[in-house]
């Protein structure tokens, strides 16, 4: 007799990460706060947002009050910059209790990603719907370099990190064990000899010399990572407070603020040099470590976090497998934005130590993710949301496009800003699952 | 505006992993984790009063004859790597027919051919659709006994299509396989078999399972003789042209993560030149993961 049987949810995982959020860009239908007068809802013409040349949406109007409705349903598309591409206005007059479609159709597009508002202007009611779409993005392309001495400059970090004794120290945190992990405090030594902490929770198991797969999460902007736990008896998971964060704070310790720009206009002082090779200096942890598996790592993380798991991809191989969510600082140059976090707190930075600010952008184009993408060769998963200010999806693709294509997948989200839904953390861990066999 | 004066918020990315739970002995198309051996010893009680005839008729045997059969059998698979699994079944068999006109019943009993497979996993979509082939060697372990087997040497080529998904807020999953097998002798058999299973686990704690299946034999022949002793005849293992579909419904339940026991009850639909049986099927599936 054949029968089959399958799939199980076994169990829980995490990795942290710190977003940032500033906008009610989720929402996609809009009603009076008085009730349900009038309402609209917003329906875009691809699943992603993303155009091969004409964006497409239709714009549905309900007028449940017991009046009629007059004005203008209209859109405005406008590039990252704030320049008008192209907008349209319809007279509506909706009946008590109706309601109405608007097709609108864009003008096809240069590749790129735009702003588009959807207004209506009737006689109770005026709202607005902002969404980003985006036209043939696998075109996109930053229009700057990347420093001539970009793979030396890394190559001679990473071998000054060499210089420094790892000093990996592992203590067992018996009391926050659980019942199916044990937890330690790791310790090690990074560049600058400075010790960097994090936390490593290991499967309870039974069979004998079995090394693990290992998830090193990576922390968001200035979140204090705490033992991973939770049931999966799979995986062992490393939780890295980089240099100036979390339990690592001794020596770099700044106000939350001014992380970011620490020291930004030295290349070989920056904050963000430092944190790298502690990334790279766990990944020596794991390699150190009889109970953990070399093939098996998976570098994950977002915003920072995502950051430095780009950065790690491009700087590191023994790493097999990499998330990047929301990854920040792609593309620097082309952050257009400027009264947005992080260019605004680097220009503030600039201006307080009076520097000129192309200095700083001149070093930032050693940590710009977009400039390690070229050496990527492991496997990467992106994910990005369109209504991301902080990775706008420009600057994201600008790194995307340049990561070999045999390495990189991209998951975007139209209706997301700085974050990742359930449906990317779940291709992720199937991606994990099954490139290390964990069936 | 500035970093510090954003609403700051943490994001608990939960990564919920997903493994394959104990299956059923025999189903193909997931692909096993490196160092599992999956061990499944199984015991099917098949009865048949009534046969499918040359021209798919179901009617009685003669002198209302009966075929009973029980079967043992111990399948195991190990995960040698990501890509190949290697397989291995041993059945035993007890066979008896009786019949009115006989004082005492026919019965044979014996191992049955063993068979060694190989399983590469060949690729997924979206990692919820697996595909995979499996080769397998037939290795008869007796001679000159027709009701345990053609005693021929023979091979087998797969192919399995697995996946899983939510239905009705349910987990459910699938199965689609189709064989092709070859009996090598001086009277070679050609056999399709395929079997297509749905199921459903029924708990969020994924401990109790239940799936319907259908599946089936097309045997062929150079042979096309059907032997006159009905213990070969009605006996889907040793005939050697016939052809059936079957029906069956299983349910599982895991005493653990590792232990689960499948039982499952099957009949026979249609068929030609054998048994129209109905058969009871107990299995243990026990994982062991040494790595």
């Amino acid at each position: 007799m054949m029968t089959g049987l399958k799939s199980y949810i076994l169990l829980l995982l995490s990795a942290i990460f710190l977003v940032v959020c500033s906008t009610n860009t989720k929402a996609t239908v809009h009603k009076p706060k008085a009730g349900d007068e009038v309402s609209t809802t917003l329906v875009t013409g691809s699943k992603d947002g993303i155009f091969s040349s004409r964006a497409s949406y239709t714009f549905n109007v309900k007028n449940a009050t017991d009046a009629p409705q007059t004005g203008t349903v209209s859109y405005i598309a406008v590039t990252p910059a704030g320049v008008t591409v192209a907008k349209e206005s319809r007279m509506v007059n909706l009946s008590k209790h109706s309601n109405n479609s608007f097709d609108f159709t864009v003008p096809e597009q240069k590749p790129g990603f735009y702003k588009i508002n959807f207004m209506i202007n009737v006689s109770d009611y005026d709202d607005t719907t902002r969404r980003v779409f985006g036209v043939r993005p696998e075109e996109i392309q930053s229009q700057h370099g990347r420093p001539a001495d970009f793979d030396s400059f890394w190559q001679t970090t990473k071998n000054e990190l060499a210089t420094v004794k790892p000093q990996f120290k592992m203590t067992e945190k018996t009391e926050q064990e659980t019942e199916n992990r044990k937890v330690y405090l790791i310790e090690m030594r990074s560049l600058d000899n400075i010790t960097v902490r994090g936390w490593l929770t290991i499967p309870k198991t039974t069979i004998r010399n079995r090394r693990f797969t290992t998830l090193l999460a990576l922390p968001g902007y200035q979140v204090d990572l705490k033992p991973m736990l939770g049931e999966d008896n799979d995986i062992a998971i490393i939780t890295l407070n980089v240099r100036g964060q979390g339990n690592s704070r001794d020596v770099i310790h700044p106000k939350r603020p001014d992380y970011i720009s620490l020291n930004a206009e030295d290349k070989n002082k920056y904050v963000l040099r430092g944190a790298i090779m502690d990334c790279i200096r766990t990944i020596d942890f794991i390699y150190s470590r009889p109970e953990l598996d070399p093939k098996r790592i998976e570098v994950s993380g977002g915003s920072l976090g995502g950051f430095l798991a780009a950065a790690v991809a491009g700087l590191d191989n023994r790493v097999q497998l990499v998330s990047s969510q929301n990854p920040i600082l792609s593309d620097i140059r082309n952050l257009p934005n400027q009264e947005d976090w992080p260019m605004y707190d680097l220009h503030k930075y600039a201006g307080e130590k009076g520097i000129k600010f192309d200095k700083v952008l001149d070093n930032l184009d050693y940590f710009d993710i977009k400039n390690f993408a070229q050496n990527i060769q492991t496997p990467i998963l992106l994910g990005i949301g369109l209504l991301d200010h902080l990775a706008p999806p420009n600057n994201e693709y600008a790194f995307y496009n340049l990561i070999p294509g045999k390495y990189r997948r991209i998951m975007v989200f139209k209706d997301l800003g700085h974050e990742v839904p359930t449906a990317y953390i779940m291709k992720d861990g199937h991606m994990m699952r099954d490139k290390f066999a964990l069936f | 505006m500035t970093f510090n004066k954003k609403l700051f918020k943490y994001l608990l990315a939960v990564a919920i992993l997903i493994a394959f739970a104990p299956r059923n002995s025999y189903a193909d198309g997931f692909p096993v984790r490196p160092g599992r051996f999956i061990l499944s010893p199984s015991v099917s009680y098949f009865f048949a009063n009534k046969q499918f005839d040359s021209t798919s008729h179901r009617r009685a045997f003669d002198n209302n004859g009966r075929f009973h059969s029980v079967s043992y059998a111990f399948y195991s698979e190990y995960g040698i790597s990501r890509k190949f699994t290697l397989s291995a079944l041993v059945p035993y068999s007890m066979n008896y027919f009786n019949t009115d006109s006989i004082t005492h019943a026919i019965t044979t009993s014996g191992l049955q051919d063993i068979e060694i497979g190989i399983k590469y996993y060949l690729a997924n979509i979206n990692y919820k659709y697996y595909f995979s082939i499996k080769a397998t060697g037939i290795i008869p372990t007796y001679h000159n006994n027709a009701s345990l087997g053609y005693g021929y040497y023979g091979s087998e080529l797969k192919l399995a299509f697995a996946g899983s998904g939510h239905l009705f807020g349910k987990q459910s999953y699938f199965v689609a396989e189709n064989a092709v097998r070859e009996y090598f002798g001086s009277e070679s058999v050609f056999q399709d078999r395929y079997n297509l299973t749905y199921g459903l686990t029924l708990d969020k704690k994924f401990k109790e399972q239940l799936s319907i299946s259908i599946g089936g034999f097309y045997a062929t022949s150079g042979n096309s003789l059907i032997n006159p002793n009905p213990i070969i005849s009605a006996n889907p293992n040793t005939s050697k042209n016939f052809a059936f579909n079957q029906v069956s419904v299983s349910y599982g339940h895991a005493f653990s993560k590792n232990l689960s026991l499948f039982l499952t009850g099957g009949t026979f639909i249609t068929g030609r030149n054998t048994g129209a049986g109905t058969s009871l099927s107990a299995s243990l599936n026990y994982r062991l993961d040494t790595r």
